[in-house]
């Protein structure tokens, strides 16, 4: 009996109900993609920095001219992506050059600001060489070389520039090990390498880390306010909608009164048409909000798209309990006139 | 007549006015907010990693190679290419000058150090000059990397004085020689004090900086510069920016010249300094564009998502109002009012209200939107002043749009099916 005139309540004021069930989906929408977008903000926005290469570099410590190669090994284990780099004089016709001996096979992700003409990495036999270097000697890709065959030419607008790159040979040493640890790890994985390696100097690169850890936090900070602050107006706007469908039926209200319903059991009525509401209207804008989120980091953040990154399915429970809270309080503060109707002077009219 | 039918409408009923109102404010809140963050977002961004330093090196032409590992030069050094450091300061007459937040000259040189031989720079720590329109301006490596950590003080070489005998040295070298601030060091013969020590952990740690007259004084290299580092705020480059300038139309050319791009402020400095490459350090530069372009896109598309919404409120509240006065409608139409002007009554009063939400709603959205600034970025935002009244217009159009359907659905019905209160 209560639920069919639920039921009915709902069917004989589709148009009215719609709307409401439409203001309370956009902010649903709005919240499940802002806490989606939200929950991973940090995540994706340190991808982004591993383009600055290196935040950790290993030296040799005072005294010394070389870094044991283990430390390439070491940092491995600890989950950073490390290679080694080996710096000599060599010569090219005639002339001194500066020769970098670069673990290809391990240098990628440090070095992927390069901009390069050609390939990104040199076989046995074969170079990279930077742009000033190509300059002055008018080296073409595919030249011979003393250094070996070009393959590519390097610009980074730094000392690779003026160098010739070869793949690191059979060394024991090198001048100096890169290490790019994952931001939220940096002091951890600098602690081990710099307890495994007592002969060397491990230095964070303060300016990358700090300005990563700065920039992330910002980014989040801001986010979050934004979230928050979008959250409350939009809910907000959607109580007087609540709030409305109790106060446009004073004459139903009175009414059921008049035939003896018991106040208690109107507000049931009402409350339970705007919980019904609200659990519809957030099931729809969960569904639409994921898709939102899921076009936003396909946008913005395509190569992390494939791992089905920027949907965060966890945000159901906080997005419906908000917007149920919402739907219920907007409902009971208006049904706290039910008490006050009396059914004579709502029936005459006025 | 009608102004008074507006006008007393407007009375009636004053609760449910307030709650419509209130309803677009909120929508316009929502969108102000929105758009003031993200249209400086980017900028704030920008400053924040301008931290990372340099993006632009600028050096001199050489007919050289520079065969250099780790800050020491393997072949005698060539003073015949050089910037000289009288013209340095043009960097900051170029056209983009306001963006280029610093620049640093330096002269390299090496000197032997506990056995070892240790690259000393000569540098502008912060150097006051007077710009070309007579104010004041700062420059030196303070002003590229400010966020440098520094044991002990930076040097203030304000003024010039090349008897000034203090230095400032890396961490590798304080850790290696034991050099805490205040003790002494020998450079070419003289004695130095130890005014800070540098702690980056990138090449700086490895060198000692000392002011740049002095350094000229010791190895004899008068007004000599053999680098300069510019920190400039740059639009990311998009594919407009890769193209190569030499084989754009004219008109192209311009549109090129007049965007902040890195390669364009490169441009524009190998203008005023000719003996001089200028190159962008794309470590940074690159990566910064990256960053840049993926807030900025971020921040858009939330925004786009927030003003959806919003707009999507504002026009189910009018279609709301609209829809809970048909019986107005049909009484109106039954005593006769013609359904334009009906519809001119309803619109205007309708516009009314979206004027009123939108104005307070934009007024109250650049207080959000500032409080955002202050409590994340620790000073507010710099929000363009035409964002309130684009706000207020757009809450008008979206609260006459919201309102036209009912409305045109109401005065189709006949009087006599609303009054009765069906369909």
């Amino acid at each position: 009996m209560f639920w069919s005139f639920v039921i009915r309540a709902v069917r004989f004021r589709k148009r009215r109900l719609m709307l409401a069930f439409s203001a309370l989906a956009v902010a649903a929408t709005l919240a499940t993609a802002l806490f989606s977008v939200y929950s991973d903000i940090e995540r994706k926005m340190r991808v982004q920095f591993r383009g600055y290469g290196a935040n950790i570099i290993v030296a040799p410590a005072a005294g010394r001219q070389t870094v044991p190669l283990a430390a390439v090994a070491i940092a491995e284990r600890q989950g950073a992506v490390a290679a080694p780099f080996l710096y000599t004089v060599g010569s090219l016709a005639g002339e001194p050059v500066v020769v970098a001996g670069i673990d290809f096979s391990r240098a990628g992700p440090l070095t992927n600001y390069w901009r390069v003409d050609g390939a990104r990495t040199a076989g046995a036999g074969e170079c990279l060489v930077g742009s000033t270097v190509a300059a002055h000697f008018r080296l073409k890709i595919g030249q011979r070389t003393e250094l070996g065959i070009v393959r590519g030419i390097v610009t980074t607008g730094a000392a690779e520039d003026s160098q010739v790159m070869v793949p690191f040979g059979l060394q024991e040493a090198a001048s100096l090990v890169q290490v790019r640890a994952d931001g939220a790890r940096l002091t951890e994985v600098q602690a081990a390498l710099a307890r495994a390696l007592p002969a060397t100097d491990v230095r964070l690169l303060h300016a990358v880390a700090e300005t990563e850890a700065n920039v992330v936090l910002k980014i989040r900070s801001t986010l979050f306010l934004l979230t928050v602050l979008i959250l409350a107006i939009t809910t907000l706007c959607v109580t007087s909608n609540f709030s409305a469908l109790v106060l446009e039926r004073s004459k139903e209200i009175g009414i059921l009164k008049a035939i003896g319903a018991t106040e208690k059991k109107i507000a049931a009525l009402f409350l339970s048409e705007s919980l019904i509401l609200g659990l519809a209207s957030t099931t729809a804008g969960y569904g639409l909000g994921l898709l939102v989120a899921w076009w936003i980091g396909r946008q913005i953040f395509p190569e992390s798209a494939a791992a089905g990154v920027g949907v965060n399915y966890g945000v159901f429970l906080p997005v419906a309990g908000v917007t149920l809270a919402v739907a219920a309080a907007a409902t009971l503060a208006a049904a706290a006139r039910i008490w006050r109707i009396k059914p004579a002077v709502i029936l005459r009219g006025e | 007549m009608f102004l008074r039918f507006v006008s007393q409408s407007l009375r009636r009923s004053p609760r449910r006015k307030a709650m419509t109102v209130a309803a677009v404010a909120m929508g316009a809140a929502v969108a102000t907010a929105m758009l003031g963050v993200m249209l400086d977002i980017g900028d704030r961004v920008s400053r924040e990693l301008r931290s990372l330093g340099a993006n632009l090196m600028v050096t001199p032409k050489a007919r050289s190679l520079p065969v250099e590992i780790g800050g020491i030069s393997f072949r005698p050094v060539s003073t015949a290419d050089y910037i000289p450091e009288a013209q340095v300061a043009k960097i900051k007459t170029t056209f983009w000058q306001l963006n280029i937040t610093g620049f640093a000259p330096s002269l390299k040189a090496a000197a032997p150090l506990g056995g070892q031989n240790v690259p000393v720079e000569g540098v502008w720590f912060r150097r006051r000059f007077r710009g070309t329109d007579g104010s004041m301006l700062e420059a030196g490596l303070r002003t590229v990397n400010g966020e440098w950590k520094i044991n002990g003080q930076w040097i203030d070489d304000r003024d010039r004085n090349d008897a000034d005998l203090r230095a400032m040295i890396g961490g590798a070298v304080a850790r290696r020689l034991g050099l805490k601030p205040g003790d002494t060091l020998q450079l070419f013969g003289q004695a130095f004090t130890v005014a800070g020590i540098v702690s980056t952990g990138g090449d700086e740690e490895d060198r000692i900086y000392v002011r740049l007259e002095v350094l000229q004084r010791l190895v004899n290299r008068p007004g000599q510069v053999d680098s300069v580092q510019v920190g400039a705020l740059t639009k990311p480059e998009d594919d407009f920016a890769r193209k190569d300038p030499s084989k754009m139309t004219p008109k192209d050319y311009d549109r090129w010249y007049c965007t902040p791009y890195i390669s364009s402020i490169a441009h524009q400095i190998e203008e005023v300094l000719p003996m001089a490459v200028a190159k962008p350090i794309w470590r940074v530069a690159d990566n910064e564009g990256k960053v840049l372009g993926k807030i900025r896109g971020l921040m858009l598309l939330i925004s786009l998502a927030a003003l959806a919404s919003a707009g999507l409120t504002v026009w189910s509240v009018m279609a709301t109002t609209v829809l809970e006065r048909r019986g107005e409608i049909g009484i109106m139409q039954a005593t006769g009012a013609s359904n334009g002007l009906v519809a001119a009554l309803f619109s205007a009063e309708v516009a009314l209200e979206g004027a009123a939400g939108g104005l307070i709603g934009s007024w109250a959205g650049l207080l959000l939107a500032e409080w955002v600034g202050r409590q994340v970025f620790h000073n507010a935002l710099e929000i363009p002043g035409m964002l309130g009244p684009v706000v207020v217009g757009a809450a008008i159009i979206a609260s006459v749009a919201g309102a036209a359907q009912p409305l045109r659905r109401a005065l189709l019905l006949e009087p006599a099916v609303t009054l009765r209160g069906g369909e």
